[in-house]
C-alpha cells in the first residue's frame, strides 16, 4: 500500500498505527535515504508499543539499540555504517526475529535472503516535510 | 583510599587508579580505533572481542602504573551503562570477578555520572550547582548537578548525537573516522560563514536536534561539482568550518541559556565533543561575557576514560553505596 504524510506528525501516526500490527518476532525494513525520515516513523512504532518516542534517538553509533521497557523487546538497527553484506559480523542474527520486534534502518545494506520475509517499507521526501510512504507485507 | 576504575562502555578499554576521587595514580586507554576505522564508525561484536583481548592486560598496566596491587585497592568501580551492551558486559564480569576472588567490595557507576565527575580530576575543581553540558559520539544532553547523585536533565539530543553529526558529515565528506578532530582542523582554515547551515534552537526547550543539519549538509552536497571537493580544496575546509559553527552555536548557546534560566554560575563542558577547538573557545569567550564559569577537562579526560568511572566510585562507596555480585549491565540507563 501507499500513502503520503503531510508532515512529521503523520509521518509518526503512520507508524504508530504499523506498530500496532506488529508482533513478537516481526522484523520491518527500512529503505530510504538520510534524511528521509525513518527514525521518524520509528518514533512512532515504538511508542505503539510502549517505549517513550523520546527514547528513540538515531541508533547509526551503536548500530543495534535495545529498549526493554516496552510491550515487547524491541530492537532498532541502523546499518547506516554497515558494507553491503557484512550483517554477520555485527551479531545481528541474535536480535532479530526473537523475542522481539525489530526495525532495521538502510536495509539495502542486508542480503536478500534476510529482507526476503520482512515487512518493508519505502519511504522518500517528495518536498518539504511530505513523505511518500510504501508498505509491503501488511495494511496499516 | 584507593580505586581500581574500569570503563568498557563503547569501544575503549580502560582501567585506571584513582585515590580518594581526584587523584589520578594511572589512567590506562587502550583505544579501538584502528579497529573499527574500515566501517567508518564502531562495529559492536568487533568491539566486545577486542574489549575480552585488552581487558586483562589494561587492568595490569593500571596497577602497575600506579605501583600498586590488588591488595591495596579499597573498591572496584566498573561502568555498567549506558552503553553498547556486549561491551559492558565484559567489563562488568570482570569486575565482578575480580572483586569476588579478592574479597574486595564492588560498586557501579553511570558512563554518564563519570562524564560529569571528571571535572573533579582536575586542578581546579567546580562547585555546586554547576550546569553540565555532555556532548560525545553517543550522548548529547544538559544537566543540572546540584551534588554528588542529584541531578536533573533539562534536555538531550532527539535524534543525532553532536559526535555522531561530526562522524556523519565527515563519512559524506568522504573523511575518515573519527570525524571530529579532522572536521576541527579543516574548520580552523575554512571561513565559517561560507555557507549557511541551519540551527535547530528549537525553542522553549533544552533538547537538540542535529539530524536536520546533516540533511543540510547532504543536501547542500548533491547541488555542488563534487570533482572540486578534494581534501585540501578552500571548498571542503569552508562547510567543515560552516558546519561546526553550526553545531558550536547551538551547543553554546543552549549551555548559557540552561545556567540562566537555572540561575547557575558554573558551567562544566564534558565527553568527547569538549575536545572540540571551537566549542572549548567559543563557549569560555560567551560565558565571560555573562560572568559565568566555566570548567574545560583536559583532553585526557574528554574522551572514555575510566578514571572518571574510580571518581565516581569513590563517591558511592564512601556513601555506602555497594554493588553485589547480581549487578548485569544496561545499554540504556538514564541518569
Amino acid at each position: 500500500m501507499k500513502l503520503r504524510t503531510e508532515n512529521e506528525a503523520q509521518t509518526k501516526e503512520a507508524g504508530y498505527r504499523l506498530g500496532k500490527l506488529l508482533k513478537k518476532g516481526d522484523v520491518v525494513c527500512f529503505y530510504g535515504e538520510l534524511g528521509a525520515g525513518k527514525t521518524t516513523m520509528i518514533k512512532g512504532i515504538a511508542s505503539a508499543i510502549g517505549i517513550e518516542e523520546r527514547d528513540i534517538t538515531s541508533a547509526s553509533f551503536t548500530i543495534i539499540a535495545e529498549y526493554k521497557k516496552g510491550t515487547v523487546p524491541f530492537y532498532h538497527i541502523d546499518l547506516y555504517r554497515i558494507e553491503h553484506g557484512s550483517a554477520d559480523e555485527i551479531g545481528l542474527y541474535d536480535y532479530i526475529r526473537g523475542d522481539g520486534i525489530s526495525v532495521i534502518e538502510w536495509a539495502e545494506r542486508l542480503g536478500e535472503e534476510t529482507s526476503e520475509r520482512c515487512i518493508k517499507v519505502r519511504i522518500a521526501c517528495s518536498n518539504g516535510e511530505e513523505r511518500d510512504i510504501e508498505i509491503e507485507g501488511v495494511e496499516i | 583510599m584507593l580505586i581500581l576504575g574500569i570503563d568498557t562502555s563503547c569501544d575503549d578499554t580502560s582501567a585506571a587508579i584513582v585515590e580518594n576521587g581526584v587523584k589520578i595514580l594511572s589512567n590506562i586507554v587502550s583505544s579501538q580505533d584502528e579497529v573499527h576505522k574500515k566501517y567508518g564508525g564502531i562495529v559492536p561484536e568487533l568491539a566486545s572481542r577486542r574489549h575480552i583481548e585488552m581487558i586483562l592486560p589494561v587492568v595490569d598496566e593500571a596497577l602497575k602504573k600506579a605501583k600498586v596491587e590488588i591488595k591495596d585497592i579499597s573498591a572496584v568501580a566498573v561502568c555498567h551503562g549506558p552503553g553498547l551492551i556486549g561491551s559492558l558486559l565484559i567489563g562488568v564480569c570482570f569486575a565482578k570477578s575480580l572483586s569476588y576472588v579478592n574479597n574486595i567490595p564492588l560498586v557501579a557507576a553511570n558512563h554518564l555520572e563519570g562524564h560529569i565527575f571528571s571535572s573533579f580530576l582536575e586542578e581546579e575543581k567546580p562547585e555546586f550547582p554547576f550546569i553540565a553540558l555532555i556532548a560525545s559520539g553517543g550522548h548529547t544532553s544538559l544537566v543540572r548537578v546540584d551534588d554528588f547523585g542529584r541531578y536533573k536533565e533539562l534536555g538531550r539530543t532527539r535524534d543525532d548525537a553532536a559526535g555522531e553529526a561530526y562522524d556523519k558529515v565527515a563519512k559524506l565528506l568522504g573523511l575518515s573516522y573519527p570525524g571530529g578532530p579532522i572536521i576541527d582542523r579543516l574548520a580552523q582554515e575554512g571561513n565559517s560563514k561560507a555557507i549557511d547551515f541551519p540551527r535547530a534552537y528549537l525553542s522553549g526547550t533544552f533538547d537538540f536536534s542535529f539530524s536536520g543539519l546533516k540533511t543540510a549538509v547532504l543536501n547542500f552536497l548533491r547541488k555542488i561539482d563534487s570533482s572540486l571537493l578534494t581534501r585540501h580544496s578552500s571548498l571542503i575546509k569552508d562547510i567543515a568550518a560552516s558546519f561546526q559553527s553550526a553545531v558550536v552555536d547551538v551547543l553554546v548557546r543552549k549551555t548559557i541559556e540552561a545556567a540562566k534560566e537555572e540561575g547557575v554560575r558554573n558551567v562544566v563542558l564534558s565527553g568527547g565533543v569538549s575536545a572540540n577547538s571551537a566549542l572549548r573557545e567559543n563557549l569560555t569567550n560567551r560565558a565571560l561575557e555573562d560572568g559565568l564559569r566555566v570548567y574545560l577537562p583536559s583532553l585526557q579526560l574528554c574522551t572514555d576514560n575510566a578514571a572518571m568511572i574510580a571518581s565516581v566510585g569513590y563517591f558511592l562507596f564512601k556513601n555506602n553505596k555497594l554493588s553485589s555480585m547480581s549487578l548485569n549491565p544496561e545499554a540504556y540507563l538514564p541518569l
